[in-house]
């Protein structure tokens, strides 16, 4: 008896807790989707309903069409390809650079190792927006204003922080032994760094990966500053071509704005839980 | 490349040994130490030089911009010491994009890391639609910033925004409102969708800090009859406190030096109102040709951000080695 009555509050209370919990989870990814969900309501709407004073919330009639016409409105095909381009091979780059210099950190002692980690980190403080100016004049040196491989450089150099910092905290979590036995067995250091330890860390480094990519893939201020030719413009400088200073054609902004978005999110869907662990590792071991 | 750069040093350096010793290991295990020596240095070479070129160069270009007469072309015409930072700290702009700048930084990330961690705490429940849930609240940080600033932007507007359709639709307006009737509160929405953007990145990093902690804590804790407010404060923020620390700094790093959604939602306008270090410097910089002030303002901003974190350094640094 007396055992009921103690139970059966709890459970009330718990039941609200549970109720109000998912109240609050829905909401949570109804306020975070509706920009989503707007874009791709505007995206099917003709100019004519999207101006209309009387806001439709979903369109009167899905035009798909919205969807093909910005591929012969706008040089989106090469917009596309450029992104594809810029992330590709900032990704490479970062990731051919990023590899040995993280190996290094987690493996070896040398002087000028924590000289090297500060550098690193105090990179991380300088956005290339508050350096455009200088990189702007590297660029004009170096012959490489408004170009894809200008940008491919920058977006690589702005993510070795990120690379090594990630790739370091996963290195540093294998144990080395088998590296050793390894070298032991005839291997140089780099034979054992690629045939051991690299596919042993590969989940961290598909992680880092795909970091790399999404970020160069959604940079937008370099490419802004640099870029003036249009057919060299990534998607998310590209876009804006929808946007004039006149008239704004929505329903094809957020046409291709949906192109630009759909692969990353899905990327980052595939990763979200290995990033943040290596975050928070790479962090704390730091 | 780099196997073949060292070669000719070593080669020197155990030419002496050699000639003393006739053992014929001894060269070579000098040769092999000091290859040993140079060895990391071979591996850091491609990420050095890459950060050298395109990181450090840019740096020590700013500096040396903003204590420089500089053209429009970007010329520098020579040193002017201070002349750029007086210049920009008197301007007619400065106190208000300073102070706008604040606001957005200190706004945005005491929010977000708000909002984050509560999210975080919600979502490390168990219940049904937990992974869907989590998937979507990743959607803001993986999309650009631009989109998700145009997005806003639409969503807003008076005149045809979605927002009012929406609300006249629920019948809670009954005609469209003006959502944006001051630059001040232009201004607000742009936080708010600073804030949108960042909530993920904080919930993540929390919630890879409370996936961390053992449950058996929990459980002895509530044995001695902790509430929920006591566990929470007492052993939930305590152990996160790490991955809190490190989404606050990057935060703070980000968020200060962002750039796409004020230039996205209002370039600054009207009338620096809305502008924060970064547009006013893109705007010196790209639209009046003014190279030296802007680099001045880079140098500020630069200076601001590093007296945080040498704030955050000497905090930790005090507290002990337990990182």
């Amino acid at each position: 008896m007396n055992e009921a009555a103690v139970k059966k509050p709890v459970s009330v209370k718990k039941t609200i807790l549970r109720v109000l919990l998912y109240f609050v989870v829905l909401d949570v990814c109804i306020i975070t989707l509706y920009p989503y969900f707007a874009m791709l309501c505007t995206a099917l709407k003709s100019r004519v309903e999207i101006f209309s004073p009387n806001g439709t919330i979903l369109p009167i009639t899905a035009l798909w069409s919205n969807f093909i016409d910005i591929w012969s409105r706008a040089p989106m095909a090469k917009y596309l390809l450029n992104s594809i381009l810029i992330a590709g091979g900032s990704t490479l780059i970062a990731m051919l650079c990023g590899i040995p210099a993280a190996y290094a950190l987690a493996r070896m002692r040398f002087k000028g190792q924590t000289a090297f980690l500060g550098f690193v980190i105090v990179s991380q403080m300088f956005a290339p927006v508050v350096l455009l100016i200088g990189i702007y004049k590297v660029m004009m040196t170096l012959g490489l204003t408004d170009s894809i491989l200008g940008l491919i450089f920058i977006n690589a150099a702005f993510n070795q922080a990120f690379t090594i910092w990630l790739l370091r905290g996963t290195f540093m979590g294998i144990s080395a032994e088998m590296e050793q036995a390894a070298t032991i067995d005839g291997c140089n250091r780099l034979q054992s760094m690629l045939r051991v330890l690299l596919p042993v860390a590969a989940p961290g480094i598909v992680t880092t990966l795909i970091f790399i990519f999404i970020n160069a893939w959604n940079e937008y201020t370099v490419a802004l500053c640099l870029i003036s030719t249009d057919t060299n413009k990534p998607l998310t400088v590209g876009i804006n071509i929808f946007n004039g200073y006149n008239m704004i054609e929505w329903q094809y902004l957020f046409a291709a704005s949906i192109f630009a978005i759909i692969p990353v999110v899905i990327m980052f869907m595939t990763i979200e839980k290995n990033l943040v662990s290596g975050l928070a590792s790479g962090g704390v071991k730091g | 490349m780099s196997k073949s750069a060292p070669a000719a040093p070593v080669k020197q350096k155990t030419a002496v040994p050699a000639k003393q010793n006739s053992l014929k290991r001894r060269p070579r295990s000098a040769g092999a130490k000091a290859l040993r020596r140079i060895e990391p240095y071979l591996w850091i070479a491609p990420s050095m030089i890459l950060m050298a070129v395109f990181i450090l160069i840019p740096i020590i270009s700013v500096f040396q911009m903003s204590m420089s007469d500089v053209s429009k072309a970007g010329k520098i015409k020579g040193f002017n010491g201070i002349a750029n930072f007086t210049k920009v700290i008197n301007g007619s702009a400065f106190s208000l994009v300073l102070k706008n700048t604040l606001v957005w930084t200190v706004a945005v990330v005491v929010l977000s890391t708000i909002l984050g961690f509560v999210l975080a705490l919600i979502l490390n429940n168990q219940f049904k639609g937990r992974k869907i849930a989590r998937a979507i609240v990743v959607f803001p940080w993986a999309t650009t910033l631009v989109i998700q600033a145009s997005a806003w932007n639409f969503i807003i507007n008076t005149d045809y925004g979605t927002l009012n359709t929406l609300l006249i639709k629920l019948g809670i307006l009954q005609q469209g409102m003006n959502w944006t009737p001051t630059p001040e509160a232009y201004f607000a929405w742009e936080i708010a969708c600073g804030i949108f953007v960042t909530i993920p990145f904080v919930t993540f990093c929390v919630l890879s800090g409370l996936q961390s902690i053992d449950t058996s804590f929990y459980e002895a804790a509530t044995v001695d009859g902790a509430n929920y407010w006591q566990k929470l404060f007492k052993i939930t923020l305590p152990l996160v406190k790490s991955s809190l620390t490190v989404s606050t700094v990057l935060n703070i790093i980000y968020v200060f030096n962002s750039f796409p959604i004020i230039w996205t939602m209002t370039k600054g306008d009207p009338a620096n109102h809305t502008d924060t270090l970064v547009t006013y410097l893109y705007k010196l910089a790209f639209y009046n040709g003014r190279q030296g002030e802007a680099a001045a303002v880079s140098v500020i901003g630069f200076l601001i951000l590093l007296l945080c974190a040498s704030v955050y350094m000497i905090y930790t640094l005090r507290k002990g080695d337990d990182m």
